[in-house]
């Protein structure tokens, strides 16, 4: 055995052990695939903020549209910010369209149809929900010696993405995924983190699948 | 020999004092009030402008902001949330946008002063700001919520309307952002939502509706 496979293996070992498991589903239902892609148009993700209790985080948000824009280097996306500061003031949480048929009002007014036309926007792709801390357990002690004792924790993802198509203004789509998972925290001496990838995995699941809605090479 | 001890204690003396001075001022220094001091970026609005030249007239109230909650007891802390600055850049680049014409006033309009080639005056005041955090809710987002009013004046200083309006904004916990930076935030969601409460309902305001029909301005909210 050589040094470089001794170094993959002690590299793999290394990941296993501080990385916990992840459950994650997710359910998707589209309609009217653009089946040969979406040519030089554009799309734009957005998070819900509604609610009065959560918020969806704006690095999920980034999250999916990366994974997008990785995916498929052709599908132009907007980032969430430029967006919202581009059509300021009608994509705030008070004034965004709660549905389809108010985009059609929205475009009465010129200056914001002239804008969305410039920006060649076909999709809006609007994301919805939140990662939550629900539990944890364990004791852990530190002093000038160290650390020592163990705690755990859970993760609950639920995210749903919608998608509206916005030349003929209707749904075409959601997909929802929801994941959990278990993180664990041993100290001896030092604290060793083994961190659930709850919110990530979510993130990798609506990406993928918004990925094969939205690309011809899927 | 004497003098030369009495000098090296002098020396460990002052030396002491200078310590316990700085641990005290340290210590002292954790306990001050959570300073926020509001910064942003504010877009200017996709709007048609009115055609209308708009007196701006902003109080020391107003663009000296500042908010003070004491703290209610020895696990809290105090904080200070000062708006000010951000409201004015706010308030400048949205009504810029949604006006032909801005001119900032350097006094508060009244008979007293020269008429100013204005058509009217706005005088916008904060009444209140109510924020919360984790802490207080145990719900993992942090909100800022303020109540305006708004004086609209002709340049003499005679009433047109008169109303006030609110905004909410808020911001959710995330990895490595400190409490202060995560109030910053919702304040400046806050006050891009009072751009967008301003902007979406100034034409309804009773008395700004019947001073524009006068002027004989048609709002695009009116044409629909």
């Amino acid at each position: 055995m050589n040094f470089h496979s001794l170094r993959k293996i002690v590299l793999c070992v290394g990941i296993s052990l501080t990385s916990a498991c992840v459950t994650s589903t997710v359910n998707e239902m589209v309609f009217n695939e653009p089946i040969e892609g979406i040519g030089d148009s554009s799309v734009v993700i957005l998070g819900r903020r509604h609610a009065s209790d959560y918020e969806t985080e704006p690095d999920f948000v980034a999250c999916v549209s990366d994974h997008i824009a990785a995916g498929d280097k052709s599908i132009t996306m907007i980032g969430e910010l430029e967006f919202l500061n581009a059509l300021y003031p009608w994509f705030e949480p008070r004034t965004a369209p709660l549905r389809p048929v108010d985009i059609e009002r929205m475009l009465e007014r010129e200056v914001v149809a002239e804008k969305l036309k410039a920006l060649k926007l076909e999709y809006i792709i609007w994301l919805d929900g939140s990662t939550v801390r629900s539990g944890g357990s364990g004791s852990m002690a530190c002093s000038l010696g160290g650390c020592f004792g163990f705690g755990t924790w859970s993760h609950d993802a639920d995210y749903e993405a919608t998608i509206w198509d916005f030349t003929d203004q209707v749904t075409v789509g959601h997909v929802n995924a929801t994941t959990s998972g278990q993180s664990y925290m041993p100290a001896v001496i030092i604290p060793i983190p083994i961190i659930a990838p709850v919110q990530g995995t979510a993130c990798d699941g609506i990406g993928e699948q918004l990925l094969e809605f939205l690309s011809s090479e899927y | 020999m004497r003098s030369m001890i009495s000098a090296e204690r002098r020396r460990t003396l002052s030396l002491a004092t200078l310590t316990v001075v700085l641990v005290a001022l340290t210590t002292l220094a954790g306990c001050g009030p959570v300073k926020v001091i509001v910064d942003g970026d504010f877009p200017p609005p996709l709007i048609t402008p009115l055609p209308v030249t708009l007196g701006l007239w902003y109080g020391d109230d107003f663009s000296k902001h500042e908010f003070f909650d004491e703290a209610k007891g020895r696990k809290e802390s105090s904080w200070i949330v000062t708006t000010g600055a951000a409201q004015v850049e706010m308030w400048n680049s949205l009504l810029t946008g949604m006006f032909t014409k801005v001119v900032h006033l350097k006094n508060k309009p009244g008979p007293d002063q020269n008429p100013t080639a204005v058509d009217a005056v706005l005088i916008p005041h904060v009444e209140e700001l109510q924020y919360a955090i984790p802490a207080h809710t145990s719900i993992k987002v942090y909100e800022i919520w303020m109540r305006y009013s708004f004086e609209l004046v002709t340049p003499d200083g005679e009433p047109i309307a008169q109303w006030t309006m609110t905004s909410y904004g808020k911001t959710p916990t995330a990895f490595l952002q400190s409490d202060q930076e995560a109030v910053n935030l919702a304040a400046v969601m806050a006050l891009r939502d009072a751009g967008a409460n301003f902007a979406n309902h100034f034409t309804d305001v009773p008395g700004v509706q019947e001073w524009l029909q006068a002027k004989g301005v048609v709002s695009e909210r009116a044409t629909r």
